[in-house]
Formats: structure tokens, sequence, C-alpha cells
């Protein structure tokens, strides 16, 4: 074999015993999948499609993940290789060698264009599909759909691992309860907590019982005779309380149930969380949160573009490997349970990156063409749509708007993109923009 | 075949009614000559054409775009007949026009079918095409009025009919009903037939109706009284100008009030609203022994002379003006907000009118580190903004919608905008606020600079001095808008909910519930000096602030005339601060000196998780919709685990361990949590509850836990964190 390191460090013989864990992986899948179908007998299976949207903040390098340009200058090229993927002609920066394999599930779009290379307008425009007015801030994807979609559970409907980002609030002229939940701490550390959520020091949950009921009881007798509509009593206590005590909800984010040979396969440590969030967001969607923010930060890369691959000699967990492991191991696991064909799976970023490297060696910011990767959830997988010229500056065919991607997310989610929300002041919004095109060679 | 007929029919019908409305001269445009901004658009507002979901859209639809609502009638008059090779109209043969061929669905149609071939808007159209397709107008729109505009009568009763009427320059006026779109604010408590123009009221209450022709808005006012048998208010207790207003309404609406709230009640609400703070235990128990009949008088002006009253109403207003510090990282500063703080709170000691504070900040200059005012112009982005900003300060209104076209719902017009923002181009923000003669913005109508304006009035001169004509208009007594929105601010804070609601959304589609009332309050706090005490006092002094929170039964629906009190959440700063009072140990906040309180905090970012969990504001933006965006979710799971309540509960030095280690019994603890927290002693039911869990046999250890519990359940409860 090649002496050259792979992008993880990872040998060819470990190589081998992954791909056994992944076979061992599969028979687990089966099994748990009939035991949770003897237990849910009777109960007709949600046939909506969740999302879990894997944001890479700060804006990937288009050029180095999903569309490479071999042929091109070195300047454009680039540090790094290609290799092939599991769509014949197709290939991809080197470091996504297991996503490459998957190919055939997935679909890219090497044709987003936009016009707006700044943080925060970007990250509206993407995740909201409207080029961000100072007259309304929209809502994301996560929040119309928890509008939409409440979840019936003690689970909050728009959840962010580890918190959303900081670049947008997230419900824009929603109501407050579509914000994101951030689970406010970082997956992959071992003492992984939900902020708040674990009962504090020196209480259980006798104690948090009988304080949510002097809490009610104080409410109840101090209004005994009002008649007034407003029922005593705080409803988003009790939802705190389920959710606390809630052995389902809790269980929800305990990670080490997982089994620890899949855990590695989603990847951990190295400083790099993107593994166990994927790993964490399947988890609230198999408990049926509807929309669930992956939020990766360190793809700002204005300098050293081979940090992505490797840090420090050794190192495993970089940007590229382990955005890698986690998407495939996300893909597989969702298939192995029979959750891919109702979980779309959003990988993108808010921009691309420059086409020349810069004198530091890194890309600045570049929206005018960037690419969005997407499995599962109805998508008409082994496809790249779109394309961008022999320099990935401009798309060369097939431009797609990120209202055009907002209608296409929405209409594969099962909503409508021309259907009106309003503002608290009355006014009719589209859940998409007027005008946008949803691109339905997407649509399996 | 029968179908045929019913068609030839209802052209006859249509046809006819033509004739006769034209011969009565029903149309708005003498017979014979159709007028294309009286007779042709209104077809376009009264079909949704030019609304902005359809070709009223900033990009039109379709590649065919009209000015929303018919704002701009030459520009509209281009798209028909000039754009697309004038296929539009076909001078030829009128029927064959795509104005005619698209709305009638004879072509296919994004916006489906509109009107029939025959009808009376069809037929308008095919003539005023054959007549050439003109622009002229022969006399122009002055007004636009509908009848009723209020109506009061019995739940489910008759239709009721409505009538809209054009008058014009030219002293005539005409029936503009089939041409008007009357939509309810809530369908399910209005129908409307739109064919017969009738309301038919379903549910009791007040509702609206919002009439539009072309592009005037009206709004209807349908009540139906939600009690059943008249009520007889006269022997209410009327402390002064305002009580009359809100009685005579509840008669109308035959709600009787409920009974005024005790003492206890009344102090613990005005003390958080004229104070920011809870009655402390012994204020409340030397109120309770007071028998003094003018004691409540006595604590309102006592309350308004306070520090406290000055710290609380500096947050108040420091809020409404967005104090906050300027800039990020290492070039933050916070030297201006402090100067702006420091200059809000000596304005409020010294009770300045607020006729003087506007004119102050309006006008100010110079070096924002040393003059609080001048960060006025610091606040926001650029002109359009400030425009915007000064919408929502002084005259309570939102004009952001009249930066792209017209308001939709307002009077204001894009040159009011634009004009208004053209003041303030003449003004460079900065660390230095100071005039700069070659600022401008341009309108994006006429892409020129825009002219100054005054809002609804007039384009200033050259060599006028925009500021301070600005500054004159607002503050004069003739205007509407000023004096209003600051009082009727000042009602909400006290009432919980504004006369106009929501407070920055003075609109004439969005009438006040008590339009009178409100006159006569802002007439009060004019001919008095524009002095916020004088209006407050007012306010708390009136038998209507002091009625009970709890309904009685007929009022239990109501919750906008002041039938019982409206129960209002503490706000975040608030709140913070009763939490650290109750518990007896303060809460820290960034480097602030221990014993800060979160009401006199200056920069609103100073570090606090509790302040973020609680829901501040960052001032960025407009705190106006404070409370409805805070999750309730993260606040309640801290409430429950997090460090706010449970690190200072039972901590050495806290009320609950002071208490128990001064040996006080389980249920003196309790009540003495109860004084300080709900300022009032436990009542009958309560000390049962109490007593029945806190049985004197048990362990200390479990006692002691009980009782934190206790507080916890207290403070966590809706009945501590609102006023009410």
């Amino acid at each position: 074999m090649n002496p050259r390191s792979r992008c993880d460090g990872v040998t060819r013989r470990d190589f081998v015993r992954v791909g056994g864990l992944t076979a061992l992986g599969l028979g687990l899948g089966t099994s748990l999948r009939a035991r949770r179908a003897s237990a849910s007998a009777g109960v007709p299976a949600p046939r909506t499609t969740s999302c879990i949207l894997i944001w890479l903040d700060g804006g990937p390098s288009h050029l180095e993940t999903f569309d490479p340009k071999p042929d091109a200058p070195e300047e454009v090229r680039g540090p790094f290789s290609t290799i092939a993927s599991a769509i014949p002609g197709i290939r991809l920066g080197e470091c996504l060698e297991r996503t490459a394999t998957l190919l055939d599930r997935m679909a890219i779009v090497r044709s987003v264009t936009s016009p707006l290379g700044e943080h925060n307008l970007g990250t509206h425009y993407v995740l909201t599909g409207y080029s961000p007015t100072p007259a309304l801030e929209y809502p994301s994807f996560g929040a119309t759909v928890a509008h939409l979609r409440p979840n019936p559970g003690v689970l909050p409907g728009n959840i962010a691992i580890p918190r959303f980002t900081g670049n947008l609030s997230g419900n824009g002229y929603l109501p407050g309860e579509t914000l994101p939940f951030e689970v406010g701490s970082d997956p992959d550390r071992p003492d992984f907590r939900v902020r708040d959520l674990e009962i504090a020091d020196g209480l259980d949950v006798d104690r948090l019982a009988r304080r949510l009921e002097f809490a009610g009881s104080v409410d109840a007798l101090s209004r005994g005779r009002d008649a007034s509509s407003s029922p005593p009593g705080d409803p988003d206590l009790s939802r705190a309380f389920d959710l606390i005590t809630s052995p389902e909800a809790r269980g929800a984010f305990e990670l080490d149930q997982e089994d620890d040979r899949l855990r590695d396969r989603y990847g951990r440590g190295g400083g790099n969380n993107v593994g166990q969030s994927c790993l964490l967001a399947r988890r609230l969607v198999e408990r049926g949160v509807p929309f669930v923010t992956v939020n990766s930060s360190g793809w700002d890369t204005h300098a050293n573009l081979v940090q992505l691959k490797q840090r420090y000699p050794g190192d495993r967990n970089a940007q590229l490997p382990s955005l890698d492991r986690a998407l495939s191991a996300l893909i597989v696991d969702l298939e192995d349970r029979g959750m891919l064909d109702r979980t779309l799976v959003l990988v993108m970023g808010e921009f691309g990156r420059t086409p020349k490297v810069n004198p530091d060696g890194g890309r600045d910011h570049w929206p005018n063409v960037f690419s969005v990767a997407l499995a599962g959830g109805g998508v008409s997988g082994g496809q790249v749509i779109g394309g961008s010229d022999a320099l990935a500056e401009y798309p060369a065919h097939d431009p797609v708007t990120p209202a055009d991607l907002a209608a296409t997310v929405y209409t594969l989610l099962g909503i409508d993109p021309t259907l009106e929300l309003h503002t608290p002041d009355g006014r009719p919004v589209r859940v998409a923009p007027q005008g946008a095109r949803v691109v339905r060679e997407l649509l399996a | 075949m029968r179908r045929a007929i019913l068609i030839t029919m209802s052209m006859l019908l249509a046809l006819s009614s033509l004739r006769a409305e034209a011969g009565d001269g029903a149309r708005a445009t003498p017979p014979g000559l159709v007028d294309f901004e009286n007779d042709v658009m209104p077809v376009f507002t009264r079909f949704g054409c030019n609304a902005g979901s359809c070709h009223g859209a900033a990009v039109g639809r379709g590649g065919f775009r009209l000015s929303l609502y018919g704002g701009d009638p030459d520009a509209d008059h281009r798209a028909i007949v000039r754009q697309l090779e004038g296929r539009r109209v076909n001078l030829a043969s009128p029927g064959d026009s795509l104005l005619l061929a698209k709305p009638t669905f004879a072509l296919d149609h994004g916006g489906g079918f509109r009107f029939d071939v025959d009808s009376e808007a069809a037929l308008l159209l095919r003539e005023w095409i054959a007549q050439g397709a003109g622009s002229g107008s022969t006399r122009r729109l002055e007004r636009f009025d509908v009848a009723p505009d209020r109506h009061v009568g019995e739940p489910a009763g008759e239709p009721i009919p409505l009538l809209a009427t054009a008058h014009f320059d030219d002293g005539e006026s005409a029936d503009v009903t089939r041409w008007t779109v009357f939509s309810a604010e809530d369908p399910s408590a209005v129908e409307i037939d739109g064919k017969t123009a009738e309301a038919r009221v379903s549910r009791p209450g007040r509702h609206l109706v919002i009439a539009r022709f072309l592009g005037h808005v009206e709004p209807i006012e349908f009540v139906v009284p939600p009690g059943e048998m008249a009520v007889d208010l006269s022997g209410e207790p009327r402390h002064n100008l305002i009580d009359g207003f809100v009685l005579d309404a509840l008669e109308v609406l035959r709600i009787p009030p409920s009974a005024p709230a005790d003492d206890a009640a009344f102090l613990r609400r005005v003390t958080l609203d004229l104070t920011g703070r809870l009655p402390t235990p012994e204020a409340v128990l030397a109120f309770l022994g007071d028998s003094a009949p003018d004691r409540r008088t006595t604590l309102v002006d006592r309350l308004l002379r306070s520090d406290e009253f000055t710290s609380y109403w500096t947050l108040r207003l420091a809020r409404l003006f967005r104090v906050r510090a300027e800039g990020r990282g290492p070039n933050r500063e916070l030297a201006g907000a402090i100067a702006y703080h420091d200059w809000l709170s000596e304005q409020i000691r010294a009770g300045v009118g607020f006729d003087e504070i506007a004119r102050a900040v309006l006008l100010a200059s110079g070096d924002t580190h040393r003059n609080g005012p001048a960060n006025f112009y610091r606040t926001v982005p650029g002109p359009r903004a400030q425009a915007e900003f000064v919408g929502e300060v002084f005259l309570g209104s939102r004009l952001r919608c009249a930066n792209c076209h017209d308001h939709p719902l307002d009077r204001w017009t894009q040159d009011d905008y634009h004009g208004l923002a053209a003041i303030f181009s003449k003004v460079r923000g900065g660390r230095i606020v100071e005039p700069d003669p070659d600022g401008d913005v341009i309108h994006p109508a006429t892409r020129e600079p825009a002219i100054p304006r005054l809002p609804g009035t007039v384009h200033l001169r050259d060599a006028e001095d925009g500021r301070a004509a600005l500054a004159s208009w607002l503050t004069d007594r003739d205007n509407p808008f000023f004096s209003r929105a600051i009082v009727n601010r000042l009602w909400a804070r006290l009432m919980g909910r504004g006369l106009v609601e929501p407070v920055d959304d003075f609109r004439a589609t969005n009438p006040p519930t008590h339009p009178q009332l409100l006159d006569a309050l802002a007439e009060d706090f004019e001919e008095h000096g524009y002095r916020l005490r004088r209006t407050l006092r007012l306010i708390a002094t009136s038998s209507s602030y002091a009625r009970q929170a709890a309904a009685t039964g007929a009022d239990a629906l109501d919750d906008r005339f002041y039938s019982h009190h409206l129960r209002t959440p503490l706000g975040p700063e608030v709140l913070a601060d009763a939490y650290s009072d109750v518990l007896g140990i303060p809460e820290l906040y960034g480097e602030e000196p221990p014993g800060t309180r979160a009401v006199s905090l200056v920069d609103p970012e100073t570090p606090s998780r509790s302040l973020d969990v609680l829901g501040r504001c960052g001032r960025v933006d407009s705190c106006e919709a404070e409370g409805q965006s805070t999750a309730g979710l993260p606040r309640s799971l801290h409430l429950f685990n997090g460090p706010l309540l449970n690190a200072r509960i039972g901590a050495p030095g806290g009320r609950l361990d002071r208490l128990i280690a001064r040996g006080a019994g389980p249920m003196q603890v309790v009540d003495a949590f109860y004084l300080a927290a709900l300022g009032r002693h436990l009542s009958g039911e309560e000390r049962r509850f109490w007593a029945d869990r806190l049985d004197e046999q048990r362990p200390a250890a479990e006692q002691r836990a009980i009782l934190e519990d206790m507080v916890w359940g207290l403070l966590a409860s809706t009945e501590f964190r609102s006023n009410h």
C-alpha cells in the first residue's frame, strides 16, 4: 500500500477492521429494529420526514470537499488530491473517502450560488431561504418545521447540538418556542450533560416533584376565586419537569447507551464533536424530534488549508476526516435502522471559499458558487446536480439559489413551500420566497 | 343549455346594474368617461391584483408589476399600456386585451379566476380600453369613509350593511362599496359577505374590520356586548378623569367590573409598577396598619418621590432609547452609554418634561462620551434606521413598510419615510455627532436625493434646519402622535395593556380601545408640562387601576377593557432583583460591586447567566417584544436545576437560614416568605395547606428540605413572577 498517510492516520489494516464493524453494526441494527417493532406493535410508524442539518459554520471550502478541481492549476487545486466515488466519474476531495463510497445514496448540488459573502448575511440567506432585510428576520428551517409540526412528546421540536449558529437567532418572526433548544454542551465530552437537564446536587426526582406541586399550589391557592380565563400555573414548568424526569427524554441524550464501537465509528475525541453530535442527532430523530441541527464550527479557513486534514502529526480528528467519519456513519446507521428514507440529512455552510488559495495558504469567503450535499428523506441519490466552471468560480449550469434550496428542502420535508405563515403583526409570508424553484431532480 | 341561460341572465343583470349605477352617479366618475385612477385602479385593489402577494409585490408577479394598492398610478398606467409591447391592452379589440383575458381566465393566469367576463369589473376595463386606455383623471380622491364606522349590536343579530363612500375634490361623492374590500381581523368572529357587503358578527367582544378602497384604509369597529343584562355603573367610584371613560365602555359592553383590590395587593402592585421592587415586609406591615383614608394617595406620592422610582424609570427609558455599549471586542466603549444613562437618570429625577427630553436628543451634538443625549445618533445605523427609530420612540408607529412602498395599513407614504430619513442624513453619527450638510438619502422611486419632510405634512425649505423643524413639529401641542405615544406606554406599563396595542403600532387601522380616554390623557399630559410623574400618578390613583386581578365571572373573558386588573410578567431585571430580595442574598453581575441591582445596570450585556435565562433585552433592536420571544423551556429548566434559586435558597446568611437560626417555627417561616414574596400574610386556606405539610414532628433536616421546597415553589409560581 502507498505509504502516504490516509487522511485520518488510519492504516489499511485498521480500515479492514472498521469495515468488519460495519457488518456487526448492521446485525445490531436489525435486532434493535426487531425489538422496537415488537414494542410498538399496533402503532403506525410515523411517515413524516425529519431533518438532520449538519451545519458547517464559517463556510466550508467546496474545493476541498464536494467539488474538487483536480485539473485546475495548483493555486486553485489546493493542497489535497482527489478520490473516486460510488458515482462513476465523480471525484471528491481526498479526505471524504468514506462519504465517497456512499455517494450512491447521496446527491450533491454543485451550483448553489448567492451574492452574500458575509457570515451573518450568508447564514440568514442559506438557513431561511430569504435574503436578509432589515424589515424582518425570517425563521430558519428548524423553526418553521417545529412550528408546523409540534412534537407531541416531551422533547422540543427544534434542537441544536451543541449550540445554534451565533449568526442567526433561529426563530425569526415565529414564536419563542420554535427557537432552537440548545443542548448547551459538547456531546464529545465524557461528562456531557444537557444544560440544566441534570438534577442539581442535593436534589432528587421526589424533591423536584414536590417543588413543582408547591409552585402549582401557590398559584392555585392564590387564585382560588379567580374566574379569569388565563389558567393558573406555568405550562413551561411542567414541560421542563417532564423533560428532566422522563426516562425516555433524558435517555435520548445518554450517548453511553450506544455501543462503543458505533460511537467510535461516528468519531470521537481530538477536540472535534461533529461525530458524537451526529450520533446524538440520530437518537433525537429516532424519538420523533422533527429537526436537529448539528453545528460544526471551525470552517472559516482563511489560512493553512492543510489543517483541515491534519493539525499535528498523528492527528486523526481534523475537520475533514471528522466530518467524513460522522457523515458516513450517520448515513449507514440511519440505513441500518430503516430510518434513512424518512430522515433528510443536509450538509452545508453559509458559502464556499475563494478558488484561488491566498498567500496564507487559506481560502477566503466565496458565495458565488458552493456545494450542498443531501441524503435520505426522499432524496434521489447517486447524482450530482448543477456544476461549477473549470475554476470553481461560478455555476457553469443549472444555478440553484438558497431560495430554491429552501423550497426544495421544505418539499422534501412535506411542507408546501408556498404555504403562508403570518408575522405577529399579521403580514403573510410564504415559507419559501416567491419565485423559489423546487429542484425537481433531487426528489426521488 | 341551462348554464348558458344563467350566464346570459347574469350578463344582463350586470349590464343593467352598471347602467343604473352610472345613471345614479354611483360610479366614481360621471357617466361616459372611464377614469383610470378613480374607476380602473380600484378594480385592481378590489380583486387583489395589486396586493403584496400578487402583482403588488416588489418584483411583481409573472412579469407584471403594479404598485402596492395603487400607490403609484403613473407607473401602473405605464405597466399596463406600455410594457410587453402594449399587448396588455388591445385598443382595436378591447375584449382580447391581456388585462381582461387573464383575470377572467380566458387565458391561463397564475392568480386564477378573479372575475367573470360579464362582470361589472370586466365591463369597466373593456370600456376604458375602448375609450383609448388613457391615464387622465378628471378629479382627485380627497377622502374615503365608511358607514357605520362603529356598530354596537347583539350577537348573531341581523346582517349589518356596510357602505363605503369616496369624496372627490370637485365636491362630488360616490358609493364605492362594491370596489371596497372588507376584511375582518378575526374572520371567525365577523363574517363578511363580499357580494352584498354585509357583516355578521358571531361572537361577543370588540372586533375590527378593515375597509380598503384603492390605497385608502379605514377601520370599522363592531361591538357585541358579552354581558346579557344591562349594568348600572353609576354607583362605581370615580377618582379622576380616567374612570368615567373606562366605566362608560364597560357599561356599553355590559361587563360589571371586579371588586377593588385589597390594600396588600395594591401595595405590591403599585410598588412594583413605580419602583420596580417588591414592598419590603416592613412596608407591608406598616401599610396594613395604616388606617388613614388617603393612605393610597400618600403611598403613590411617596413612591414617586423615591430614588427607587428614578432608578427604575431610568431603566424604562434606557430600554426605550436602547442605551447600550458601542462596538465589539477590543473596540467596545461603554463611556457613551454611561453618559447617556446618567443624563436620563437626571431627567427623571428632576422631572423634566418628555417634550424637553425629546428636543434634547433630537438636537444633540458633540462628543457622545461627554454629552449623553448625543448617543441618540449612535443607536442605529444610518438615516433610514434613524427615521424608523424616531417613528418607534416618538410616534409609536412602525414606518418601516414605507421604505419600499406607501404603508399598506397606514397613512405613511414613501415620501414621508425618505423625507424623515433625509432630515437625519444631515447628521453625522460616530463618537462625535455633528452636522453633515452634504448628507443625503436616495428616494428609491425618484432615484434622486429625498427632500426633507415632516411626516404626513410638508416638505422643508432648503434653508431650514431639519432637526429643529422636526423637534418643534413633534412637540407641538397639535401633534397628534407624540403625547399619545408616550402616555399610552405609561398606561400599558401600569394597566397591563396599551389603549393602543402593541404600543409601537399606532396605525390608522389599529384604533385605540378607548379613543377619548387616550385623548384626555394626552391633553392632561400636555397641560401639565409633559411630565411622566403627572400621568403615572393619575393612573395609579384612579379606581380603574385599583381593581383586583381576579375576575368574578362576567368579566372573565375581558382582556382589554380593564374590568379587572391584568396580570403582567415581571421584567427580567425586576425579577432578578426580586429573587435576590426574597432570598436575602444578592446576585453578582460581572465586575459590578456586590449589591448592585439588576435594574441599575447601565450595560445590558453585563455578564449574567441569570439575566440571559430570564430573557433580558440586549437593546440592539426594539425591546417592545420582551417576554414574547423569551423561550420558556430553558428558563424553567434553569429554575429547577440551575444556580439562580438553588445556590441561594438554603445558603448561609440567606432569609431562610436566618429565620431558622432565629428559631422561627415552620409556619412563621412560611408566613415570612409570603410577606416578602407576595406582600401579604397567608390566608386561612394556605395556612392549612402548609401546616399539613410541615408537621412539627419531622426531623429537622426533613423539615428544612420541605421549607426549601416551599421557597422554591413560591419563587417559581406565576403568582410571584407576575404583577397583579
